[in-house]
């Protein structure tokens, strides 16, 4: 197989500004993956009635709510699409045991279901709390960045549906300056927005975001974490108590099992 | 306390001048009764930021088998350096342990999984990055030295005629024992502190020592059940409890150290009910109790103060079930805390 070297990083720009909180993303993931409905339960929380990304939600479009009473005008309603974070480095990806999950040519993170099995430690390893086991497949699932269809060249399901093109796919680098060059022409008009993904606190540990986002207030009022961490991170810390541990009950074990012609 | 929200001074020009995100416009907005209106969005409408691993009992129970199974695995190598004949029956039972125990692992972990040859797709690949992996390869190498081992007592015991694996130079073994048995005691406590799960991380510091002492601490205890069952009292039986008071004083204290060192991300697994249960039974039941109960014989080994059968086998049971509640307020425990955004907002690393 020919592998093309010249390939860039593909990835989503998600513009909260433009959002509109349609959900055609949503629908269109849905469809293009035949994603099993969620049922019909209603949360009370605005129009968000599937709350989160699942394993069979790959997009979610989030409906934040800022109302003031005292001065409306400075009420708002924010809309954003949420989706995986391809992240650069993904905990998901260094927790897999059995390599299910890869790092594709557009190097995008890519969970291969016939793989998989099911154990589910990519899904605590997830500092998005993203992937997620789907009970009946057994199987962990998440957003593929359409990796069938970027494979054909078509762009992913939910930005080719976006009305306003408030989710953009491209070559990250490209989508960054678009990004870059919208921040500004914001700030210039008064609204103060930032890059969530590219360059922030966020990305200390798990890098820049393949999938990032425009957001016009603080991450965690989206359900974005504002410092992500990377759990493998933790790992020589951990091993060192548990081996010193052994060692030392080792000792103990020795010392109390020792022959006795020693002991006297 | 440092909230996320406290220092939540509203910045842009759409915020206008309200301040609808510090505490005190959440606690003026209560007072108005405008039903949410102008609420602080600490959090998106309290949903978890975390995922939480589907695990169960199988893993709980994996947890705790696969740790006590360790415990013995081990307490058969010290017991074989020793030359007193009354510990060769812990040797023998011991070892058989081991491979029943790891017998049983495997079984649990395949329950979780599914399907058995959803085991083999793990087996696929090496891949020291990942907890799991390294876990898989400390099973199957624990399982088939304990298989190795068993196979050599039955030997000796006249089970089976021959030993097919006569052939392997104990000097092979010895080495791949050690390695497996101390990674079998303390993997499952790395992989889950190498999460992004806050009370976990948290813990990194101390759950894998926690689980190592208190797989040595199970496997003392069941070595001591079966020794109590399997002939009359010995001398064997004050050493498995000399171990097992050793573990497990040394694991009470590091889980109150971690409890301090945790804070409040640590109130998935220390606070409210499973807190309480946690420390009735692990470090009451399973710690204290078995110390009150061993302490005459520990302190003065004399003529009446044998050890008694009945006694051990309480203790033994006390132990056991201390270090079961552990395994299952630890991995419940992680699911709460990834519940729980404001873990993860308040409490980053
Ligand atoms: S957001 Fe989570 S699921 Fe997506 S790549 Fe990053 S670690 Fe993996
Ligand atoms: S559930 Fe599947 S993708 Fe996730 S870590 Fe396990 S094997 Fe890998």
């Amino acid at each position: 197989m020919d592998i093309d070297l010249t390939q860039p990083k593909m990835g989503f720009f998600t513009d909260v500004t433009l959002c509109i909180g349609c959900k055609a993303c949503e629908v269109a993931c849905k469809q293009w993956n035949q994603l099993p409905s969620d049922g019909y339960a209603l949360s009370g929380n605005s129009y968000d009635n599937t709350n989160r990304l699942s394993s069979t939600t790959w997009r979610h479009v989030a409906f934040v709510e800022q109302m003031d009473r005292e001065t409306p005008a400075a009420s708002r309603w924010m809309m954003m699409s949420d989706v995986c974070k391809h992240c650069t480095n993904a905990g998901c990806f260094e927790a897999c045991p059995t390599g299910a999950i890869v790092r594709n040519e557009f190097d995008d993170v890519y969970v291969q279901p016939d793989i998989c099995n099911g154990c589910g430690y990519c899904v605590p390893s997830c500092p998005f709390g993203v992937v997620a086991v789907q009970p009946k497949a057994g199987v962990a699932q998440k957003c593929t960045l359409c990796y069938d269809r970027q494979k054909d060249g078509l762009e992913p399901a939910c930005a080719k549906s976006c009305p306003t093109d408030s989710i953009t796919f491209g070559p990250v680098d490209e989508l960054r300056a678009k990004a870059q060059a919208r921040v500004e022409a914001l700030r210039e008009r008064g609204t103060e927005v930032r890059l969530y993904g590219v360059d922030g606190e966020e990305t200390k540990d798990v890098g820049p975001l393949n999938a990032f986002f425009l957001i016009p207030d603080r991450p965690e009022v989206f359900n974005l974490p504002p410092k992500p961490v990377l759990p493998s991170r933790f790992q020589p810390a951990a091993y060192t108590a548990g081996l010193a541990a052994a060692l030392a009950m080792a000792l103990v074990g020795a010392a109390v099992f020792r022959p006795s012609r020693e002991r006297a | 306390m440092e909230t996320t929200a406290g220092s939540g001074q509203p910045h842009g020009v759409a915020f206008g001048a309200s301040g609808n995100f510090s505490p005190d416009a959440v606690a003026a907005s209560l007072a108005r009764g405008d039903g949410g209106f102008g609420r602080a969005q600490e959090t998106y409408y309290d949903h978890p930021i975390l995922r939480k691993a589907h695990w169960r009992w199988e893993i709980v129970g994996y947890f705790f088998v696969g740790g006590a199974s360790a415990g013995s695995a081990a307490l058969a190598s010290f017991a074989s350096q020793s030359d007193d004949p009354g510990d060769r029956r812990l040797v023998r039972n011991a070892r058989y342990t081991a491979l029943i125990g790891s017998a049983l692992s495997g079984a649990l972990l395949v329950k979780d999984l599914g399907r058995p040859e959803r085991f083999l797709n793990m087996l696929r690949i090496v891949k020291l990055k990942s907890p799991m992996s390294v876990g898989v390869y400390a099973l199957s190498s624990f399982s088939t030295v304990a298989g190795i081992e068993a196979v050599r007592q039955a030997r000796a015991d006249g089970v089976v005629p021959v030993d097919p694996f006569g052939w392997i130079p104990p000097a092979l073994i010895a080495p791949v024992k050690a390695i497996s048995t101390a990674l079998m005691a303390s993997y499952t406590g790395v992989l889950i502190s190498a999460t992004a799960i806050p009370v976990w991380y948290r813990g990194r510091r101390h759950i894998p020592a926690i689980f190592v002492l208190s797989g040595v601490a199970a496997g003392a205890a069941l070595q001591n059940v079966l020794l109590a069952l399997t002939g009359p009292p010995t001398a064997t039986s004050r050493k498995l409890e000399i171990v097992e008071t050793v573990a497990a004083l040394a694991e009470a204290a590091l889980l109150l150290h971690y409890e301090r060192a945790a804070g409040e991300a640590g109130n998935a697994l220390f606070a409210g009910p499973r807190g309480s249960k946690l420390k009735t039974w692990t470090l009451g039941v399973g710690t204290a109790l078995p110390l009150l109960l061993s302490l005459p014989s520990l302190v003065r080994p004399g003529a009446h103060n044998k050890p008694h059968r009945v006694r051990t086998l309480l203790t033994a049971a006390c132990a056991l079930a201390g270090g079961y509640v552990l395994r299952e307020a630890m991995v419940y425990a992680g699911r709460d805390s990834a519940d729980d955004p404001r873990a993860y907002l308040r409490h980053p690393e």
